[in-house]
């Protein structure tokens, strides 16, 4: 792999470079007590001392809400204006190994027979840099989903992981993408040397430190295979209240609905990010729905994420960020439900 | 195999309704083309494979194509008024211009059927998807033994095709027998009287050399699966189509999973072993 050292004034001339060649270049800002990911004006609005933005980077890929056609009515007949599909050139930076994992567990699902082109037109012309993660709390468990928070190989295109002198940053370029925006601004990026590698190894094993939840998920796919009918479900997860925030917070929830918006002259259909915990996922017309109870759709979750999605496309649908445990309302803690599965599994239950 | 190039998935083309049918007080025959002629040639389909209808302004459903694709002319799809875009479907008068995207998901296997002696069993609005197999096999009716096709409805009102079921009965190489529940006859009503399974145990048909296609509400389904059962027909050899809520048709959005599968790309015609193996509640 290339590897690379990036000072932080470097850092922020390479935004300011990026900006400047009209990439829309996206970064963690503080927006009162949250970062979020937006696409920053200068380099100073970036943030990068800073745990983890309260959404996942999906939305550039996969926007919460997205017209994808709009339509005018004539005398006799409909006209359909297809939306732009060609999309801007879009860095996005500070993403932790978690999230830049996300898009390359989706590929396999947008690419399925049916290419969904708002995901790989946008994915095409988007690179991620990564970093090194700082913080990490109880919810943290990325290590038990086979990553690692100082992964350089997760999915980004660069990978920054700053070395102890809080000045400078040991750049690794996982793809071929992340290699051409080192060549793109060759001033910016110095060579790097064995005590850089070393105290970039030293810098991985302080991160790797800091994560204290470790799930054993060795057995949580068999057993749910098993256990879809359980005590658990409801013990655990009657008292989600169906919100949906663990969804769209998520990097690696991909289910949308379609509205119509419309007025007599015409209107326009959206795509909108959805969740398989809100009520009326499955609500059919005729009043039936196959998971009439909030138990049942959380069980969904769980199940999409960690057997179903595995069997069909070969990966866990779960980075371990641990969003929809801090930021559910009702504090459901997804690691909490996987270590009660983990222990019946162990316990033969 | 992505076979939609640089295309958008999610926009539909432009279809015309030429013909409009009421079936019965809430169900709706629609038949359509395509705006664009050369759409009209182009369009293919297998024998199952369902659409994602939009009605502009109001949404996009979901409808089974139910003629066979031997019939060239124009295209069918049959709609129950239930919610907001088939209610506004049941305004739309022929010369309307819907949308249209498919054809999508998989299909029955015609082509194994073959020499095969097939039960068809189906009750309320859910000929329509038994209708287009019916139709395939009539169309190239040396090819299979034995048609045999049971269809029961709540009341003679509820009935839908009744001039396709005329047709069939009249017909010496077709076995149509049609029922009405208790109580939904009317005088001058030539059927059976009965719940469709208690029909079918009535039958008592030979599982020899036999596929059976089985659609309907899902406790018609529930019941004629243990008669089936009890008359030693191989889950295997018995296919279903699912009706799982539907949203982008294509296996993206994530409404239609259940268990292992996306109904609408995995299936949604599924041998009975094969719903089975699903986790039954999610259905
Ligand atoms: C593969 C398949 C084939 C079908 N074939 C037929 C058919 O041939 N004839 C027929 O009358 N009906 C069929 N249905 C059911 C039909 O799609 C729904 O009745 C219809 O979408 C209800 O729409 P609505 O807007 O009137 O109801 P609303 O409740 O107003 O629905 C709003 C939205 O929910 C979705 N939705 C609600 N119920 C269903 C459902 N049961 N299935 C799928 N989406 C749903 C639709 O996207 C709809 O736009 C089929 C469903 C599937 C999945
Ligand atoms: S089914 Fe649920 S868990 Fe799976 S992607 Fe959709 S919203 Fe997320
Ligand atoms: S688990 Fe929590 S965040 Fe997710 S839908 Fe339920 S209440 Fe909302
Ligand atoms: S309908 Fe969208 S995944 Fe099946």
């Amino acid at each position: 792999m290339e590897t690379k050292i990036i000072n932080k004034q470097d850092l922020a001339k390479l935004i300011d470079g990026l900006i400047s060649a009209g990439a829309r270049t996206v970064a963690p800002v503080k927006v009162g007590q949250m970062h979020l990911f937006q696409e920053v004006r200068s380099p100073a609005e970036a943030v990068f001392d800073y745990f983890l933005a309260r959404r996942s980077p999906k939305e550039f890929l996969f926007p919460q809400t997205e017209p994808i056609f709009s339509y005018t009515r004539q005398k006799d007949s409909v006209k359909i204006h297809p939306v732009d599909m060609a999309f801007p050139r879009t860095v996005v930076f500070g993403l932790r190994p978690c999230d830049a994992a996300g898009p390359g567990i989706l590929d396999a699902l947008f690419a399925w027979d049916y290419e969904d082109k708002f995901w790989f037109n946008r994915r095409e012309q988007t690179a991620f840099v990564s970093m090194t993660c700082a913080q990490a709390d109880h919810a943290c468990f990325c290590s038990s989903v086979g990553l690692s928070p100082d992964a350089a190989d997760t999915g980004a295109d660069l990978h920054l992981t700053l070395l102890d002198d809080g000045q400078r940053y040991f750049v690794e370029a996982p793809t071929g993408k992340g290699k051409k925006l080192v060549s793109e601004f060759p001033s910016l990026f110095k060579p790097a040397t064995d005590s850089d590698a070393a105290a970039r190894g030293s810098a991985g094993e302080k991160a790797k430190g800091l994560i204290t939840r470790k799930l054993d998920l060795s057995n949580v796919k068999q057993w749910l295979g098993s256990h879809f009918t359980d005590e658990l479900w409801e013990r655990l997860s009657a008292k989600c209240i169906g919100c949906g925030a663990c969804a769209f917070e998520c990097p690696t929830c991909h289910c949308f609905d379609f509205q119509d918006e419309a007025t007599p002259e015409g209107g326009v259909r959206c795509k909108n990010w959805d969740s398989c915990c809100i009520d009326n996922f499955t609500l059919h017309a005729s009043g039936h729905n196959p998971r009439n109870i909030q138990h049942k759709r959380y069980r969904q979750r769980i199940m999409h994420k960690f057997k179903y999605y595995i069997d069909k496309f070969g990966k866990t649908l779960c980075t371990g960020c641990g969003r929809c445990s801090r930021q559910c309302p009702v504090t459901l803690d997804i690691a909490e439900v996987l270590e009660n599965i983990a222990a019946k599994a162990a316990s033969g239950s | 195999m992505n076979s939609n190039g640089n295309q958008n998935i999610y926009q539909p083309k432009l279809i015309r309704v030429i013909d409009k049918i009421q079936e019965t007080p809430d169900v709706f025959t629609f038949k359509w083309r395509f705006v664009d002629e050369k759409e009209n040639e182009a369009f293919d389909f297998k024998v199952g494979q369902f659409g994602e209808f939009t009605v502009f302004g109001e949404g996009e459903s979901t409808f089974d194509i139910c003629n066979s694709p031997t019939q060239k002319e124009y295209n069918e799809f049959c709609c129950r008024v239930v919610g907001k875009v088939t209610k506004a479907l049941s305004k739309v008068e022929p010369g309307e211009t819907l949308g249209f995207r498919g054809p999508y998901g998989g299909s029955f296997p015609v082509d194994k059927y073959k020499g095969s002696n097939m039960l068809f069993i189906s009750g309320g609005i859910a000929l329509p998807p038994v209708r287009c197999v019916i139709d395939y096999c009539l169309a190239k009716r040396s090819d299979y033994a034995g048609l045999t096709i049971l269809y029961g409805a709540r009341t003679v009102d509820d009935l839908v095709y009744k001039y396709m079921l005329k047709d069939w009965g009249s017909r010496p190489d077709v076995k149509l027998v049609t029922t009405v529940d208790p109580g939904g006859e009317t005088p001058d009503w030539k059927g059976e009287v009965g719940f469709v399974p208690a029909i079918l145990e009535k039958m008592n048909p030979s599982r020899e050399n036999t596929y059976v296609v089985l659609i309907g509400p899902p406790i018609m389904i529930k019941i004629s699966m243990q008669v089936l059962g009890k008359l030693g027909f191989d889950p295997g050899r018995i296919y279903t189509s699912l009706e799982n809520k539907m949203k982008c048709g294509v296996g993206k959005c994530g409404r239609c999973n259940v268990g292992n599968v996306y109904v609408c790309k995995d299936g949604p015609v599924f041998t009975y072993s094969e719903i089975l193996a699903l986790p039954q509640e999610d259905i």
